[in-house]
């Protein structure tokens, strides 16, 4: 099958780091990514399926890992190679159309009893991602047994596959992974009805936590950071009640809270400030800032997929405050158990996710595409995705 | 012999118009039959002022003179106008300086150990040392700063007291040194007709509490204008305070006023009609212009707020507030009075650098407006020079320019309030009190020199006569975001300004410019 | 007028074209307005009065060859140099700026820093007419660093040993030209600091000519400069200068010297005392500036 598949190199990635992320380097024929025919994927276990993906979005991880700035925490959590794509709507083999789980945890991997967390509905963070039928892995799309959205055909668990009802089109289908996330985000963070919420960063999940936040838990008032214009009325149209510029952060919060605002050498810190944050952006300054114009004892959650920053931790102790991870979906106990996926599905047509995606891409153009997605936020452009039916009879 | 205000028709002759353009300068030719109004000519000034002033003191109006209220062993507050008075601010020495030494002369005969010196700012922001220095002197300066001179603090609970409610319901505060001594002397400087008389204790020495009575959107939309006190609801409530003040507190007034004479020698061709620019002048024309077209803003605000106004001294009264007042708005009217015949459907007008609200600061859009469509609009005794419905047309550069340490409260005033609405009605019951009592805002105008939080609505409801009276705004040569923002049109140049308002009032509309500053109050018949 | 972006291709030399072409259009303009080429529109109104002339600053000081080069040295290079060392903290200006007649500077001694501490506490004019007395068998023993130092600071020889009369002599001459006199009536600088016993002189001096003394304290200028240490180092310094004092009517040279010493040794301590300083009021009257603004009546 046609697939794009991603190979550990250790100077490839030193060469593409080097570039400085470089999208002409980074898809180059010296890079860890290559196009070509590869096998299908075996089903590794009875019950499995092969699911054939409609859409695959490009997801920030995945141009973490082909951009070369992706953490190397990861690296022993996935085996190689592997094909990218993890945010897919595809078809079945009889023809329904269906959204991926990816999570792999020990309902996938066939391991009983289940480990402490994935007991308690995180598969995200399951203890036995080396274990079973499959290779090491923490999502479809990052194990080499499985496939992923970037190919023809992938292999999925039963428990992995969810129904799209008719009402949801394929592109807003495909963004049903990242609202997942983002719910579970928000339900994670439980801000209260007289909370100050900021989001900070509107790519595609900046701009998804607004409208899981808005939806899931409605605060007193919801400020979206963002950089560039597209952004700032796409946050608007999805449920934020202000959206600011990076600069003009602390002055901004500063008034939403009354806080104080101290200014100092580099940065300047608020005393008071937000209730609770959510950082969608995972760079050093924004998390910066995040600690700083977060209020004391209040909640920091991280959404988008930091990688090996630098933060001041001064901030962190002396505020008290409390910092989270936020990562994948499962069943959210603050919704009586019920699956992120469920909600996510049920949350979506409200939202006409639509907008968010665009353009299509097919994979012959996946350099044109990674090229696209690094640069989403100035072109204007939120959620980038490879179009495979063409490749469907 | 100087001359009075003039009002000239433009014919073919005619040289073009000076306008102000923030920290710039332009000329424009004016459309055939245009009026121009200029203001008149500084008036001489008093030759002694001491002299003067130790007249006045001697005999004051309807009170006693002034040596003998003075005693050993009472309580003295000596109070005076802060530093948006005059503009541009004068040369050394102040006026205020020369009847302080006096008075303190006078003090320190009589024997009053305890006397304290306040700068009566109300909710301006405080003034630097070296400010401080400026308008009183070395001496006074030296000898009593900073334990018995200071600036009043119009947000400290225990250095304020509760006076009482006029017969109108408004509530009044005082400054709690000034309320318990046996005499306060108010050292005034008048400039425009809107200053002085009981205005002076009620808002100078006042909280926000006893401000926002009068100083409200219903109460300027009733002021028409609060340039000329008969006519403005703001000036009837000022009085109604003042009487209330005057019951509780034996106050000694000294009010002071100066000529026009708004621009030093090298500046001379803003202070001179186009006609009588002399080589020398247009030369420093063409060089102010260069200069303020290719320098970069922070050297031109240098440039401009480095002038010294040579004022001079025309009249000193002093006793009792009625009395002396009635005579200060005469010289003041003596120096700025132009009459003027009937309305006009377009008024142009460039808005200068300096407002009463950004000495050495930029000045933000929040205060162009205040400027243009607050104080400049309002210079009219009778009916506006602008016909209701009619085209209001300044220029300014109108940029987003805040300084951060004096106008913090703008920036939010403009980034937060701005955006939603610039309806003053709105903007009061939506924003206001949030704005005043904000900790950030309050701890800043208490300790750095940062205007109240409640003050940029007080600059927007200057002008909100002006927004409701007139058909449009236009600025012309403002950056078009600002303007947009500020509920106003953009214009690039005079002549397409005149285009535009042309849909508003229709073709050949009549047209005034109000060649201001130096100031002038247009009498309209 | 503001600055262009970078692809609007107008930088640098396009953008100093511009500015000259407008510079050219702008002259073109008020040239054509103004009719420098024809005679003035008879439909202009006639020339305005002038506005008024401002008012006239105060008149210069004049001043002498050397007092000029000493004024330049002092103002660019000593008092600077004073400031910079020891930020001195000076109390009771109020008492020498307006000095209608010249005073005796009855200071404690203990360095040589102590000069220029007074000369920096006294104002332009005060300093201007004041000179300082210095021990002839110190400073004046070799010819060229005497007369430096009289450049400098202004010093006179003022001869330690040599009977009283030889003293009185020279000091009351230059008390009756109007010079400020500054003496140091300990003698010599002090070791440890304190306060020794004055020399009568200073009394004698004040009787002699009806001289007012302004007794001066200087707190911390023996940290500048100690005795027997040649490099000034920095240090705090604090100058508090008294209320003039004038002899009581049948008050001996040598009591009144045993006041001046005792009055200087309060300086010393007390915060502010008013009988010493003055009460504002005292002070106010000192400082009033003795010509007006506007001329005479």
């Amino acid at each position: 099958m046609l697939a794009l598949t991603y190979h550990r190199s250790v100077p490839a990635f030193a060469l593409v780091r080097a570039s400085g992320g470089n999208p002409e380097v980074a898809t180059s024929a010296l890079s860890m990514l290559h196009l070509g025919d590869v096998p299908e994927p075996e089903l590794p276990a009875a019950g499995w399926m092969r699911v054939m993906p409609s859409l695959s979005g490009v997801c920030g991880s995945d141009l973490a890992a082909i951009g070369g700035h992706a953490s190397l925490y990861l690296d022993p959590l996935t085996s190689y190679p592997f094909v990218p794509g993890h945010e897919v709507v595809g078809v079945l083999e009889e023809g329904s159309r269906v959204v991926i789980e990816p999570a792999l945890g020990c309902v996938v991997r066939g391991i009983e009893p289940l480990c402490p967390r994935c007991a308690e509905g995180r598969p995200g963070l399951c203890y036995n991602a080396t274990e079973g039928p499959i290779e090491v892995g923490l999502q479809t799309g990052y194990c080499a047994s499985t496939g992923g959205g970037w190919g023809e055909v992938l292999v999925a668990h039963p428990s992995q596959v969810h129904a799209v009802p008719a009402t949801l089109s394929d592109e807003a289908a495909v963004l049903i992974e990242p609202l997942a996330c983002c719910v579970h985000a928000a339900l994670r963070g439980g801000a209260a009805k007289s909370d100050v919420v900021v989001v900070v960063g509107a790519g595609t999940i900046g701009l998804l936590t607004v409208a899981a936040v808005k939806m899931f838990t409605p605060p007193k008032r919801l400020i979206a950071v963002a950089k560039h214009p597209t952004q700032r009325d796409l946050a608007m149209a999805l449920g934020a009640d202000a959206v600011i510029t990076p600069g003009d952060a602390f002055q901004r919060i500063r008034f939403a809270t009354a806080a104080r605002r101290l200014d100092g050498v580099d940065r300047s810190l608020l005393l008071g400030g937000a209730d609770i944050t959510f950082e969608c952006v995972g760079r050093a300054d924004s998390l910066s800032d995040a600690v700083r114009f977060t209020r004391e004892g209040g909640v920091v959650v991280a959404v988008g997929m930091p990688g090996d920053e630098r933060v001041d931790w001064a901030a962190i102790w002396q505020r008290e405050l409390t910092v989270m991870g936020a990562y994948a979906y499962g069943s959210e106990p603050k919704r009586k158990g019920r699956r992120t996926f469920e909600l996510a599905l049920e949350a979506a047509p409200e939202l006409r996710l639509e907008r968010l995606v665009g353009p299509l891409f097919s994979l012959g153009d996946y350099r044109d595409a990674i090229a696209y997605a690094m640069s989403a936020g100035r072109l204007g452009a939120v959620k980038v995705a490879f179009d495979l039916r063409g490749l469907r009879a | 012999m100087a001359r009075p205000g003039a009002v000239i028709e433009v014919d073919r002759n005619t040289p073009p118009v000076l306008f102000h353009y923030g920290e710039g300068v332009r000329l424009e030719r004016l459309p055939l039959g245009s009026r121009i109004v200029y203001p008149p000519d500084p008036l001489e000034p008093i030759a002694h002022p001491e002299r003067a002033i130790k007249r006045a003191l001697g005999r004051p109006l309807d009170d006693d003179p002034l040596k003998s209220l003075l005693r050993r062993g009472m309580k003295l507050t000596l109070a005076f106008d802060d530093l948006s008075l005059p503009l541009p601010p004068m040369a050394a020495p102040d006026v205020r300086q020369l009847v302080m030494e006096e008075v303190v002369d006078m003090a320190a005969e009589a024997g009053v150990e305890d006397i304290h010196v306040i700068a009566a700012l109300g909710l301006h922001r405080r003034m630097t040392a070296d400010e401080v220095r400026h308008i009183v002197g070395d001496r006074i300066f030296s000898t009593f700063w900073p334990d018995r001179l200071y600036q009043h603090d119009g947000e400290d609970p225990d250095e304020n007291v509760y006076i009482g409610k006029t017969a109108q319901g408004e509530e009044v505060t005082l400054n709690k040194r000034a309320a318990e001594s046996d005499l306060v002397i108010y050292v005034n400087l008048t400039l425009v007709p809107m200053d002085g008389g009981h205005k002076s204790m009620a808002t100078g020495l006042a909280t926000y509490r006893g401000i926002r009575a009068n100083h409200n959107v219903k109460t300027l939309l009733g002021s028409r204008s609060y340039m000329n006190p008969p006519d403005s609801a703001l000036h009837h409530s000022c009085i109604r305070q003042g009487q209330l003040i005057e019951d509780t507190v034996r106050v000694f007034h000294i009010e002071t006023t100066v000529n026009n004479h708004a621009f030093p020698a090298i500046a001379s061709f803003m202070q001179k009609r186009e006609t009588d620019w002399t080589a020398q002048d247009q030369a420093m024309f063409l060089a102010m212009k260069q200069m303020t077209d290719i320098a970069p803003p922070a050297f031109k605000r240098n440039i401009f707020h480095a002038m010294r106004a040579p004022y001079g001294l025309t009249s000193v009264n002093a006793g009792q507030v009625d009395a002396v007042h009635d005579k200060t708005l005469d010289a003041v009217r003596n120096q700025i009075s132009v009459p003027v015949e009937g309305q006009t459907d377009i008024v142009t007008m460039g808005v200068p650098y300096l407002g009463p609200y950004n000495i050495n600061a930029p000045m933000n859009p929040v205060l162009v407006v205040c400027m243009g469509a607050g104080y400049l609009f309002n210079l009219y005794r009778g009916k506006p020079v602008l016909r209701q419905g009619g085209v209001l047309i300044f220029e300014h550069p109108c940029r987003y320019e805040f300084d951060a340490v004096q106008h913090p409260s703008y920036i939010d005033f403009y980034d937060e309030v701005l955006a939603d609405t610039t309806d003053p009605a709105e903007i009061e019951s939506k924003y206001e009190v949030r704005f005043a009592e904000d900790p950030w805002f309050r701890q800043l105008y208490r300790k750095s020199t940062a205007y109240h939080g409640a003050h940029p609505f007080y600059a927007w409801y200057w002008a909100a006569f002006a927004m409701e009276y007139a058909g449009d705004i236009i600025v012309v040569g403002g950056e078009r975001d600002v303007v947009h923002r500020l509920g106003f049109k953009a214009a690039t140049t005079l002549e397409d300004a005149l285009e535009m308002a042309e849909q508003t009032v229709g073709r050949h509309p009549s047209i005034t410019h109000l060649r201001v500053p130096p100031i002038m109050l247009c009498d309209v018949q | 007028m503001t600055a262009k972006p970078w692809y609007s291709g107008e930088r640098g030399l396009t953008q100093l074209a511009d500015a000259v072409g407008s510079l050219v259009k702008d002259v073109g303009r008020v040239r054509r307005a103004w009719h420098w080429d024809t005679p003035r529109p008879h439909t202009w109104p006639e020339r305005g009065a002038v506005v008024p002339a401002p008012a006239s600053d105060l008149g210069w000081a004049r001043q002498e060859p050397v007092r000029t080069i000493r004024y330049l040295i002092q103002q660019g290079l000593l008092l600077p140099f004073t400031e910079a060392m020891s930020h001195p903290k000076v109390e009771g200006r109020e008492w020498v700026k307006e000095l209608d007649r010249p005073v005796i500077f009855a200071a404690n001694h203990s360095s040589h820093a102590d000069t220029s501490l007074i000369l920096h506490a006294l104002t332009d004019t005060a300093r201007d007419r004041t000179v300082v007395a210095a021990a002839a068998d110190y400073w004046f023993k070799r010819p060229l660093m005497g007369n430096i130092v009289s450049l400098f600071l202004n010093t006179f020889p003022f001869s330690r040993t040599g009977g009283a009369q030889g003293q009185l002599h020279a000091s009351s001459t230059l008390l009756k030209s109007g010079w400020n006199l500054v003496l140091f009536p300990e003698g010599s600088r002090s070791q440890d600091g304190r306060i020794h016993e004055f020399k009568p002189g200073v009394g004698h001096l004040a009787n002699e000519t009806r001289t007012p003394v302004v007794p001066v304290h200087i707190r911390g200028a023996q940290r500048i400069m100690p005795k027997g240490q040649k490099l000034p180092l920095p240090a705090p310094a604090r100058v508090r200068i008294g209320k003039p004092m004038t002899p009581k009517p049948g008050e001996g040279s040598r009591e009144f010297t045993t006041r001046v010493e005792k009055a200087v040794r309060t300086l010393a301590e007390t915060p502010k005392s008013e009988d010493l300083q003055g009460t504002w009021i005292e002070r106010w009257r000192a400082s009033k500036p003795r010509e007006l603004v506007y001329g005479e009546d």
